[in-house]
């Protein structure tokens, strides 16, 4: 229980963080929303671990409800960074398309 | 269908004529650059050197040798280079393009052998093959030509013969379904029409395998010629090998 009662602290420290930097307009509105998302979910996850373990349990998983959650934030870390990976990739070519451009147009 | 034919030059054949760019993509050349520029341009019709982004002299030792010179403002790499000098050579009406490095890695002496398929109206394009020749095992820098000051080995490295090759020779053939004796050949000619249908989008090392496979999927008429090379001690080693295959299998993912 205390360490349910530590995470929803840090949880609501983050999102009071979020909101002050959507007031100072440093973030935009689509990527305050999945913050504010990404935040309230983990809060309603860790808020109902004893459920996610009865859940995790009838599943047939042997590991705790915070150890599935664990496996499953390592597992969404890796899709976004593989998002990333293809983002970049995208601006790379974009790079690349302007100054082939420039070249051209320079000549 | 796809061709690959072995063709070896054709003696005396009538040439068909055309205006032959050469496509000379460079990044800190400032050693060999000129000496290469002058050997090529007599071979030639054009020679377009595209610098790519460099930060020593080779923009300014190329632009007083009275050639085609287009400026990436940053390094885009080999690729990208190459694209922007085949779109280059394209606007200014080229009939045959020919792909050739920088830094003196091979002979301009080949160049005739390899747009001669093209002439010939035997290939759209023709790719230069470091195994079909002998001669490429044995190849040294001389004094005189480019890459004279550079440190040089006799012969492909032996872990490159026998391990990088096939290797790439074996993702080519599995991945791509091509099989070329060279999978990483960069000394390459093609048609105008070729290189209008063909629009590689990895902008470095990779696009030797793209290329490759273009050709395929355009079902191009296509020819390896051998050809000599001097091998530095610089070159592509095992990790730019499995960067290569990383590249084409995002760009796999990409697409």
């Amino acid at each position: 229980m205390p360490q349910q009662i530590i995470a929803l602290i840090i949880i609501a420290y983050f999102i009071s963080r979020l909101v002050w930097q959507k007031r100072k307009n440093f973030i935009g509105f689509n990527e305050f929303m999945f913050w504010l998302f990404f935040w309230l979910a983990a809060a309603v996850l860790i808020a109902s671990l004893r459920f996610i373990d009865r859940l995790v349990s009838g599943l047939g998983f042997s590991g705790s409800g915070i150890e599935v959650l664990l496996y499953l934030s390592v597992a969404i870390l890796f899709y976004l960074l593989f998002r990333l990976r293809l983002k970049l990739e995208k601006i790379e070519k974009d790079i690349t398309k302007i100054v082939k451009h420039i070249a051209l147009k320079d000549k | 269908m796809y061709m690959v034919e072995n063709i070896m030059p054709a003696q005396g054949g009538p040439a068909l004529g055309g205006k032959v760019f050469c496509v000379i993509p460079a990044y800190n050349e400032s050693r060999t650059i000129k000496a290469i520029i002058n050997e090529v341009k007599p071979l030639v019709d054009r020679v377009v050197v595209v610098d790519d982004g460099s930060t020593d002299q080779t923009y300014d030792l190329a632009k007083d040798l009275d050639i085609d010179l287009p400026r990436h403002i940053i390094n885009r790499g080999q690729g990208a280079a190459l694209r922007t000098g085949t779109a280059y050579s394209l606007s200014q009406g080229a009939d045959i393009i020919v792909h050739f490095d920088a830094d003196g890695q091979f002979l301009s002496q080949d160049i005739a052998k390899i747009i001669e398929p093209i002439k010939l109206g035997q290939a759209e394009v023709v790719f230069g093959s470091r195994f079909l020749s002998t001669q490429s095992d044995s190849c040294r820098a001389e004094p005189g030509q480019a890459g004279e000051n550079k440190q040089v080995e006799s012969g492909m490295p032996l872990f490159k013969k026998y391990f990088i090759m096939p290797l790439a020779r074996a993702v080519n053939k599995i991945f791509f379904k091509i099989d070329l004796t060279d999978p990483q050949s960069g000394f390459r000619a093609m048609t105008a029409q070729a290189a209008r249908k063909m629009d590689w989008q990895q902008d470095r090392m990779a696009h030797c395998s793209e290329i490759m496979f273009m050709v395929k999927k355009n079902n191009f008429k296509a020819a390896e010629v051998p050809i000599r090379v001097i091998y530095h001690s610089f070159g592509q080693s095992l990790f730019d090998g499995f960067k290569i295959i990383k590249d084409l299998f995002i760009a796999m993912l990409v697409s």
